[in-house]
């Protein structure tokens, strides 16, 4: 049984007095030392499925309608708050896409992570400080035994997000969600952080779920990818694979999309048209408009999930057809 | 160490503002030190020397009774620092409490946030007066009308802005790291509204002075003995044309109270909220 188990999740938005789904039979699971990777463009739902993960999506608009999500064989949907809340931040803990603002301002860092050990450990103040010290030098914070007592506004975001990362291992948790956690990084930090987290797996074996909208990432750092349109996951491998032998149109689009540095194009190629709306009805594949290969069949019929290659699953009715 | 830099920057060039604050100090060192301070008993009657002029030894006359208008003065700043903290301490608390809780549980929100609306559309005297014929004249009830009547605005401000803060990624951040809701609202929003917090208290108690001030006026705040100067004012009032010395001194003593207050209520905002900054040059 893998860690996480992720089945047929369904998350719908209550506007105007309607349910609209906006994640509809999402299903993928990760495993102890495993990195799954999560693309696809923004609004596609990649962020609502690490958050009701995690537990937040409490509010009255936005539910979980159905399918489970189970984490080291217990029911995540159907815990109480108090089991809840001894598994966040110390089994599971997650690392958020603003590093500007996902720490509290009024605060030292250094107490900030000393809260979040001694809300799951016993350990005394000093204990958890110098633990506090030891995390942020193994995020190769400078200086972390003076960096301990800095404000959040007295860090860069690198550094922010490497605290955030600092606060997230805190506890050695074996599932590690991270929702963009470079996209407010520049180039070099970026590699700074996944290289970081890339180091991190190795040694505590945690499993990751990284969730991207950078295919050179998730191409660089991750097992297996699930690429997300529109609410569902369209293609489903592993990364290898993903790269080689891709079966969707949607993924040929988004590579496609990724400019080569020493290729001598002036063209940038993109995906034609932009994610349809929650609002919008679609019939049929929800990537139709937009794809290249659209018949009659496209418009009418939602395709099934289907095993293209063993482990590696696709929803779409020209999946051979498409050019790898 | 911060909160001396923090009010450094926050008077520096404003002279009125500054002198405002130096005065609200003489207010309140007289308040602590009333019994040194005050050269008579504020309650012993003199008959004999009834409506002195001021002078020597009564440096601001004397009433009716006979009694020291200075010494009164003194023992009335008393009153108005009791009245002021204590209204801002109802208020801050009330109203913190309930515009906390009805940001962060809505269900529970929507319904505290009607009733404050409610009573948000009375206006704050007529309130105060309405709660306190319920209630007797005492100094603590005349504190908690007042609390409650400015709970009502707090409440709204700090509704808005839990909101605001409830929305912050790092207060997922702390729900991820498996707080607790009390731990959320307490440890993780509550520091983040000092600053808000702080310059609604220095507008409360300006507020609840002129509040305490017109209750007594009216001869519904402060029981009549106690030596206040709003009671002053109400008790004198028909000497006005042959003493009114007995009028001038308290008056005058609210009056600079209060716009002191609002002076320095004014640098406090705009030190922490940058958008009203040179609104008034130098002021």
């Amino acid at each position: 049984m893998a860690l996480l188990e992720v089945q047929d999740l369904e998350i719908a938005v209550r506007t105007k007095g309607k349910l609209l789904p906006v994640v509809q039979g999402v299903s993928f699971d990760v495993d102890d030392n495993e990195t799954l990777g999560i693309v696809g463009e923004s609004g596609c739902g990649k962020s609502l499925t690490a958050l009701a993960i995690m537990g937040l999506l409490g509010g009255t608009t936005v539910r979980i309608t159905g399918g489970n999500i189970r984490f080291d064989g217990m029911d995540l949907l159907t815990l109480s708050d108090g089991e809840r809340r001894s598994i966040m931040g110390n089994r599971m803990a997650m690392i958020f896409q603003e590093p500007m603002t996902s720490l509290n301002p009024v605060y030292r860092i250094g107490d900030q992570i000393i809260e979040n050990i001694r809300q799951h450990q016993k350990m005394t103040n000093a204990q958890a400080r110098d633990r506090a010290v030891e995390l942020l030098s193994l995020v190769r914070i400078p200086n972390p035994s003076e960096r301990v007592d800095s404000f959040p506004h007295q860090m860069s975001g690198g550094q922010r997000q490497r605290v955030m990362i600092a606060m997230a291992l805190s506890c050695d948790p074996k599932l590690l969600i991270a929702d963009e956690p470079t996209t407010a990084l520049d180039v070099t930090v970026q590699k700074e952080v996944l290289d970081l987290m890339a180091d991190l797996q190795t040694r505590m074996g945690t499993a990751i779920v990284l969730i991207s909208h950078d295919l050179g990432v998730i191409s660089e750092t991750c097992d297996k990818v699930a690429v997300m349109y529109r609410g569902r996951v369209v293609e489903a491998a592993a990364t290898e694979n993903l790269f080689t032998e891709l079966a969707h149109p949607y993924t040929r689009g988004l590579l496609n999309s990724i400019p080569v540095v020493d290729s001598d194009v002036d063209w940038l190629e993109a995906i034609p048209g932009r994610v349809p709306t929650l609002e919008e009805e679609l019939t049929g594949c929800a990537f139709h408009p937009r794809c290249a290969l659209v018949t009659k069949l496209c418009a009418t019929t939602v395709p099934q999930e289907i095993e293209y290659k063993p482990g590696h699953s696709v929803r779409c009715h020209f999946s051979g057809k498409v050019a790898p | 160490m911060n909160t001396l830099i923090f009010f450094q920057t926050a008077f520096a060039g404003r002279r009125l503002a500054t002198l405002g604050f130096l005065w609200l100090v003489m207010i309140t060192v007289a308040a602590l030190a009333a019994p040194l301070i005050a050269p008579f008993d504020p309650l012993e009657i003199d008959p004999v020397g009834r409506l002195a002029e001021p002078g020597w030894p009564n440096l601001f006359g004397t009433d009716h009774f006979g009694r020291d208008t200075f010494s009164r003065a003194v023992y009335g700043a008393r009153m108005t620092v009791i009245i002021g903290t204590g209204s801002v301490a109802v208020a801050l608390l009330a109203g913190g409490l309930i515009g906390m809780i009805s940001a962060y549980f809505t269900r529970l929100g929507h319904f505290l946030m009607r009733c404050v609306d409610v009573l948000m559309a009375f206006p704050a005297l007529l309130m105060a007066l309405a709660l306190i014929t319920l209630l007797e004249r005492s100094v603590f009830n005349t504190i908690l009308v007042i609390g409650i009547v400015y709970a009502t605005t707090t409440a709204r401000i700090l509704y808005g802005m839990t909101l605001k803060l409830r929305g912050e990624v790092f207060v997922d951040a702390a729900v991820c790291s498996g707080a607790g809701h009390f731990s959320i609202l307490f440890r993780h929003i509550l520091p983040n509204l000092v600053s808000p917090l702080l310059v609604q208290a220095s507008f409360i108690f300006a507020f609840a002075q002129l509040q305490a001030a017109a209750l007594d006026f009216l001869g519904l705040g402060l029981p009549p003995e106690v030596p206040s100067w709003g009671n002053m004012l109400s008790e004198e009032r028909i000497y006005v044309t042959r003493a009114p010395w007995l009028l001038i001194y308290p008056g005058m003593l609210i009056v600079l109270s209060v716009f002191s207050m609002n002076l320095v209520g004014d640098a406090l905002r705009d030190s922490i909220d940058p958008r009203f900054k040179d609104d008034i040059a130098g002021v």
